[in-house]
């Protein structure tokens, strides 16, 4: 009935997922939910929970509950996310911070949020102008202005320890000419600044300047209770961390949130943690629990007891898969053999997809072959784009043999795998590209035989691999504990592979990975095999400038600040250099340097591709719907993302 | 003045040099592992999502280290400690800086003392009296029963068994709640509508640990009584007609729960490290799920400050019991 | 021989030694197994048991029997290397800590206290983390050997200061019986029976400590043990999905093994002389 790892407790939690973003600043067609459907065969609900059961301190009809994705608050009772880590998916981030702008990378756009229009910088980027939207007011009455911004930009450079302090040092000067026009002028030129401002599941946030500005110590300052530019405001809180209140803002229309959409539908959001996926599950079959991420497996528990519970898809494979985050292996490329492109690729075409797949995901998933995700904007300004050329795109065997790798056919085997475990998959391949993906690379383990052989490697007689001098190849595979988490999943499936092909591989599972990843003592980790980029924006500065060999410390052991995979190139850094000269709003020559920036990393390959993340998503119906789900994409699916305001004004009670 | 001399000063010395290694030795292990608080911290800023670029990053590191005073050497940090430690500060936590460690240890300390001492308590004299019983009275039906189910019980690995509790009588029969120390949007106060919320959600986890703890405490309280119950005392209060309730009580019993309270000692100090499976489960609130992420965050304030409460509590319970043991058993004299 | 045989006229000694044996028995058929244990999807998912599979099969596609044949050896192996470690250091200490005295002893119930009291788990779960990268099951083996010992070596040393003051050693002093011959010959014989009852808690100790320490993903998850079936099989929410087979078979073996251990411990401890045990209870 079930597979896939997924994992128990969520304890090593404190999990970096980034996951996705939302609603699109022009009308939004919202479609009215067909009305629950079963998805699975559904076993009877056990008890069906009482009215009174349900109250839980807030009229259920009017509160909707999501499941805090970051585990336990820490502090609960410091709101001052202008240091360090405060747990900020408890409703923080996604009711109570504006920032400039957000991403929605499910709809493929940048929305303004408290800016009122996209940056605008001068010809050699040294300044940039911000407007402002008018009429925002903070959640004590008192108006938004440019002067907070300014409060913020030089709070945040002259005060060591907060967050944002070294990035901000490049501000040579910020000022208001007017009430809703701020001036920052840099120090060097800087065509991304604005992205301090931009929030991707976190960025700089404003301080209300008529209250930091009477604190003496910020770094100590709890900030309880927060003001909030958003449409919720702080209810309450448990001081063990376990669940936040929110409560809907008498003038939510003097907020973006309220001003872009529309009134949020719930009064009260509340998130909540839970420990274990486990009880998450039960949560949410008591429908106690609106909104959570869990594991493939934990889904389908979901779906199969609570007929009222629903997937992003409503069929196979279930799983949002408009991630902007691309999953995979990453080579630690000062490494060897892993410094030689050949044998990375040799690695690469010694994976099966499919079962790799299989493993991985039981199929649920949406592999990609370029180191970007598959959101809806990629596939079409890079994916579409890309594929004649990456039909033609040949590897050199040596002794004149060149082989194309590229297997545009892959997403149909993956559908006949998915069907052949009895999952209802679509017929149209317009329809199965969107779910499976549009390609990936050929398994050949003849032709990565013979990259390896062109490279002195050799076969022991019990047919494992050697090192060219001899020695058995060993390596491991380095993962985080969490079995919820796809580097965990890319693990046991890559290592499922790769031993196929005749190396011993080990999985490394440790809680240390972080620290392994940044000081480069790993062989291959399944880290992020590209920084993720914005995901509704075709910049792909964020990503390619983490590749910059100006950062790369080529001594392993000591921490490197980049792509963990230590890999750079001349010909990216040009890209890096000129991505860096284009304009932030010049979005066809951002595309075509980031196709040339993809195709380095083909030829290259520093990490290995394998799926787009894919979240398991699931809504329960019973109180809400009008979700947006893969039939409905009004915006980014997500209760963690920041976007989670701008979808909750297309929401709908139930009555019930 | 012989006892002074000959006892209890060396017994102080040793009290104070075990406490000093135990946290010694807390000390420097963490400081092993490879993972780092600052970079464990960046690594989750990071994780935000937020735009940053490498070089800042690194400066940021650099700064950080500076600010927490992690720049120093271990010896100049473990002296440091103690300089802090004698001033009765455990520090800031690293990763949750600038909170200090106390108030992060204060806020879970009330639940973690309330569930583990009163299950602790309960299952200790529960299984010494079961475990007693059933050891004594061998041929007991009803006893040997209850053996049979302890049999049993003890192996099922707690997280199993508490997840099984969870299935059971929070979803096939919802008559808990599953998780959380109380419900949520409830006050904290000391009303009695809030008491009784509190003791509703403590139920299910006490339950699981009070089996396990009870299961525990009866098979060694079992061994034990059967050993006493073959010593020549016993045997001659049998011969002299003294009454079998009166045997097993006064006699049996009182000898057999010597080294149970040596071992009531050490559980009660091991509370202190939290129930972290508990925690997980239950989703309660307690210091377990705080030290075991200040270990992988290596925030090493909040690992001493937990540790070290711990190492102290027990180290003086077991004084205090040592000092005691005279009264519970007439034969030990301080030599 | 003799002993084996009045041992086995107790049915409970009986029947733990059958559990036991029968638990073996599974751990040796691990090497004909026809799977590989760390290979995936070599037979179809999630099938209740049959007569294919007899304990049905799990979501990676592996065949929960073979499976088990290997968790129960891997979990075996650890018990009693671990146990075994701790068990010389214990008896070492406790020997020569009780029978010397003065500085020597006053040194090792320090080292020993200070085990005692620091926060064990902590502890382990902190040397976990550091020799990750190396955990296997000899190495998980010392960690808990080396780790499990101080509390055993205590009574071991309190049942020697009393054994000191009985008459047989007296003589033997006089008699210039040397005292490595006095305490191999003559003291070790009166501790065998805390020795074997420790030993016995120390194993099921042991196999407690792998399930805790797999749950919370310490060990090697690639490697099987009880711990490892279990964590793959909460992993994978085998409980809500019903797949019963899966989580109910690492933890009737649990049951069995802690059962059969127990069992004999009893048997062990009823046949050798009571009186010997008691000793431990009176402190001093």
């Amino acid at each position: 009935m079930s597979h896939k790892p997924f994992a128990l407790p969520s304890l090593l939690l404190i999990l970096f997922w980034m996951l996705s973003a939302c609603a699109p600043a022009a009308p939004v067609v919202v479609e009215k939910e067909v009305v629950v459907e079963k998805v699975v065969t559904p076993t009877p609900v056990p008890a069906p929970p009482k009215e009174e059961k349900i109250v839980m301190g807030f009229p259920r009809s009017e509160t909707l509950f999501a499941q805090q994705l970051t585990g336990r608050a820490g502090t609960p009772d410091n709101f001052n996310e202008w240091v360090g880590w405060k747990n900020r998916d408890r409703g923080m981030a996604q009711l109570m911070n504006e920032p400039l702008w957000t991403i929605e990378y499910a709809v493929g756009e940048v929305i303004n949020s408290l800016a009122a229009a996209p940056p605008q910088y001068n010809e050699d980027f040294t300044q940039m102008t911000v407007k402002l939207r008018e009429g925002v007011y903070w959640s004590d009455g008192v108006e938004f202005t440019a002067d907070d911004v300014v409060f913020t930009i030089e709070k945040v450079k002259a005060t060591e320890g907060l967050n944002y302090h070294v990035q901000l040092q490049g501000v040579k000067n910020v000022y208001a000419p007017d009430k809703y026009t701020v001036v920052v002028e840099l120090a060097e030129p800087n065509s991304r600044f604005h992205t301090y401002f931009l929030d991707r599941w976190g960025s700089l946030f404003i301080m209300p300047k008529h209250v930091f500005e009477k604190v003496e110590d910020i770094l100590t300052f709890q900030y309880n209770p927060p003001l909030s530019l958003g449409p919720y405001v702080l209810h309450s809180y448990d001081p063990a961390g376990f669940w936040t209140a929110w409560v809907l803002r008498d003038d939510w229309d003097r907020t973006p949130t309220g001003m872009l959409y529309g009134k949020p539908k719930p009064k009260y959001v509340v998130f909540v943690v839970y420990q274990d996926p486990a009880s998450a599950v039960i949560a949410q079959v008591r429908h106690e629990l609106d909104a959570a991420q869990l594991t493939l497996e934990a889904l389908r528990a979901v779906l199969t007891q609570n007929p009222h519970a629903r997937a992003y898809r409503r069929e196979f494979p279930w799983v949002v898969n408009t991630d902007p985050c691309i999953t995979g292996l990453a080579f630690n490329t000062l490494k060897p053999p892993f410094d030689n492109r050949e044998v990375r690729w040799a690695l690469t075409l010694a994976i099966d997809i499919i079962s790799y797949s299989a493993n991985a995901m039981d199929g649920a998933l949406m592999m990609s072959a370029l180191l970007t995700p598959s959101v809806p904007l990629y596939l079409k300004e890079y994916y579409e784009r890309m594929e004649p050329w990456l039909r033609d795109f040949t590897l050199d065997l040596g002794g004149g043999e060149t082989f194309k790798p590229y297997d545009p056919e892959a997403p149909f085997r993956l559908a006949e795998y998915a069907r052949s475990r009895g999952y209802v998959v679509p017929e149209d391949p317009e329809e199965i590209k969107k779910t499976f993906g549009y390609g990936w690379w050929k398994y050949a383990p003849d032709v990565a035989a013979k990259l390896l052989e062109k490279n002195g490697f050799t076969r022991g007689r019990d047919g494992k691999w050697l090192l060219p001098d001899g020695t058995p190849w060993k390596f491991t595979v380095l993962t985080d504990p969490n079995p919820g988490h796809h580097h965990y999943q890319n693990t046991f499936a890559a290592v499922q592979e790769w031993r196929k092909f005749g190396i011993d591989v080990e999985a490394n599972v440790n809680e240390m990975w972080s620290t392994l990843n940044l000081n480069g003592q790993f062989d291959v980790s399944t880290a992020w095999p590209a920084y993720e980029p914005w995901g509704g924006h075709v910049d792909l500065y964020r990503t390619f400038d983490n590749w910059n060999s100006a950062y790369v410390e080529r001594e392993l052991g000591k921490p490197h600040y980049g792509h963990l995979s230590r890999w750079s190139d001349p010909r990216m850094d040009q890209i890096i250099a000129a991505l860096k000269a284009t304009d932030w709003n010049d979005t066809e020559r951002i595309i075509e340097l980031g196709i040339e920036g993809l195709k380095i990393t083909v030829e290259e390959m520093p990490g290995i591709p394998t799926y787009t993340y894919v979240g398991a998503l699931v809504w329960d119906t019973y109180y809400w719907t009008n979700w947006p789900g893969a039939e409905n994409i009004y915006a980014q699916p997500y209760h963690h993302w920041p976007n989670f305001k701008y979808m909750l004004p297309f929401l709908e009670p139930t009555g019930r | 003045m012989r006892f002074v001399r000959r006892y209890l000063i060396p017994r102080l010395v040793q009290y104070v040099l075990v406490t000093w290694l135990g946290i010694t030795v807390v000390f420097v292990i963490p400081r092993l592992l490879p993972s780092d608080p600052i970079e464990s911290m960046v690594a989750t800023l990071q994780a935000q999502g937020a735009y940053r670029d490498p070089a800042a990053v690194k400066q940021m590191v650099d700064t950080l280290r500076d600010m927490y005073g992690l720049e120093a050497g271990l010896l100049e940090q473990y002296l440091s400690f103690w300089k802090r430690l004698l001033s009765g500060d455990f520090g800031p936590s690293y990763f949750s800086f600038p909170t200090p460690v106390i108030e992060l240890i204060g806020r879970s300390f009330p639940w973690t003392i309330g569930l583990l001492l009163t299950t602790t308590v309960l299952s200790w004299i529960i299984g010494n009296v079961t475990g007693g019983l059933s050891g004594y009275f061998t041929g007991n039906g009803m006893l040997k029963i209850f053996d049979g189910i302890v049999m049993f019980v003890r192996p099922i690995p707690y997280y199993v068994l508490g997840l099984t509790l969870v299935i059971l009588f929070a979803y096939l029969l919802p008559l808990f709640p599953f998780g959380g120390g109380y419900t949520i949007g409830a006050q904290i106060a000391f009303t009695w509508d809030f008491i009784k919320d509190v003791l509703r959600h403590a139920f299910l986890p006490a339950l699981s640990l009070s089996l396990l703890g009870i299961a525990v405490n009866h098979q060694t309280m079992r061994l034990i009584i059967q050993g006493v119950k073959e010593e020549d005392y016993i045997r001659y209060a049998k011969i002299a007609a003294v009454k079998e309730q009166t045997i097993f009580s006064r006699y049996a019993m009182r000898n057999a729960l010597l080294p149970q309270i040596t071992g009531l000692t050490l559980s009660l100090g091991q509370i202190f490290g939290g129930a972290l499976i508990t925690e997980i489960v239950f989703s309660y609130p307690g210091l377990g799920f705080l030290l075991y992420r200040a270990v992988v965050n290596s925030d090493y304030n909040l690992i001493m400050g937990i540790t070290t409460i711990s190492i102290v509590a027990i180290t003086t319970l077991i004084l205090i019991v040592d000092l005691l043991y005279p009264l519970f058993d007439p034969r030990i004299r301080f030599r | 021989m003799k002993t084996l045989r009045e041992l086995l006229r107790d049915a409970r000694f009986s029947l733990g030694a059958v559990v036991a044996l029968v638990l073996i028995l599974l751990a040796l058929l691990s090497f004909f197994s026809p799977y590989n244990p760390t290979e995936w999807r070599v037979v179809p998912r999630d099938m209740p048991p049959s007569w294919k599979h007899p304990l049905g099969t799990d979501s990676k596609g592996q065949d929960i029997f073979w499976q088990m044949t290997f968790a129960v050896r891997n979990s075996l192996a650890l018990a009693i290397l671990a146990a075994a470690i701790s068990r010389v250091i214990a008896v070492t200490v406790g020997l020569v800590a009780g029978y010397s005295g003065g500085i020597l002893d006053r040194v090792l119930m320090f080292i020993s206290d200070g085990f005692l009291v620091m926060p064990l788990f902590l502890i382990i779960v902190m040397l976990a983390m550091l020799v990750r990268e190396h955990m296997n099951t000899v190495n998980l083996a010392l960690l808990l050997g080396v780790l499990g010992w101080a509390w055993d070596a205590r009574l071991i040393r309190s049942q020697v200061l009393s054994l000191r003051e009985r008459e047989f050693t007296y003589t033997a002093i006089l008699s210039g019986t040397p005292m490595r011959k006095l305490i191999f010959n003559e003291y070790s014989l009166f501790v065998m029976p805390l020795v074997f009852t420790t030993l016995i808690n120390n194993m099921a100790w042991v196999i407690g400590m792998e399930i805790t320490l797999a749950l919370i993903g310490l060990t090697n998850p690639d490697i099987p043990t009880l711990g490892a079936m279990l964590r793959w099989a909460v992993s994978y929410q085998a409980m809500l999905l019903g797949l019963w087979w899966w989580i109910l078979a690492p933890i009737a073996i649990s049951i069995a093994l802690f059962v059969a251990l127990y069992l004999v411990s009893l048997g062990i401890s009823e046949y050798l002389d009571p009186r010997a045990r008691i000793q431990r209870v009176g402190v001093r």
